[in-house]
């Protein structure tokens, strides 16, 4: 079915914005490891009684959900919109 | 950052042993106090977040190689450059705190293998300098 809606297309430079079956294992995957990373960094962090390790530990964990949510929206809102578009089938 | 522990070119002279390098001094700054007991302390903390952030570069490095598209591929790109710098701030940590110590390599060993490796320039298939120059080919992209 893709076969058939890709090829009466223009030959494609790169593939679309269309995330794989192996996109969202990955996705999925990196979302628990960020999640995960996030709360020990934050228990740590919470456990710490030198300051600098502790303030470390505390931007760490930050870091890691800034990572969790660059990563969610990759399953969110624009990739809905766009497989909606693109792919009603997908919606039956 | 560096507050009363001195700076990070004060570097602790202590000998250590090998016939390697007999002389060369370990690179070290006095170590700040962490409780010695077998609680897991400030250290086990930063060494095991440490032992996380090296694993996720890991993870992300397998996961950006095998992105499909663009937006994907740039934006995992990015979470690996950075968990790639929360790994260097931690490292840096750590050694300011007296808890990670460098063995200079001796002198004489890195000279003989400049010597060796430069002779094996003469096997580079193409000779002269080229036009390829670092960073020409792959500069920073902005897709």
């Amino acid at each position: 079915m893709y076969q058939n809606q890709y090829s009466q297309q223009q030959r494609m430079s790169q593939p679309p914005s269309v995330l794989s079956t192996k996109d969202d294992a990955y996705l999925t995957d990196a979302l628990s490891w960020e999640l995960l990373a996030a709360k020990k960094a934050h228990s740590f962090a919470s456990q710490c009684s030198d300051h600098q390790v502790k303030h470390q530990l505390e931007q760490l964990c930050q870091l890691h959900q800034q990572h969790y949510q660059t990563l969610l929206n990759h399953l969110s809102s624009n990739q809905q919109d766009y497989a909606n578009q693109t792919h009603p089938h997908f919606h039956n | 950052m560096n507050n009363n522990r001195g700076s990070y070119s004060s570097y602790q002279q202590q000998r250590y042993g090998g016939s390697t390098s007999p002389s060369a001094p370990t690179i070290k700054n006095p170590s700040a106090h962490f409780d010695k007991g077998t609680e897991f302390n400030d250290r086990d903390r930063l060494n095991d977040m440490l032992a996380t952030e090296k694993w996720l570069t890991d993870g992300f490095n397998v996961f950006v190689r095998e992105t499909s598209h663009q937006d994907l591929y740039n934006d995992v790109l990015h979470v690996l450059t950075e968990t790639h710098h929360a790994c260097r701030d931690v490292f840096n940590l750590m050694f300011e705190k007296g808890w990670y110590s460098l063995h200079p390599e001796n002198p004489s060993h890195i000279a003989d293998h400049y010597q060796k490796f430069s002779g094996y320039e003469s096997q580079f298939p193409t000779q002269g300098s080229g036009t390829y120059q670092t960073g020409a080919m792959y500069p920073p992209r902005d897709y």
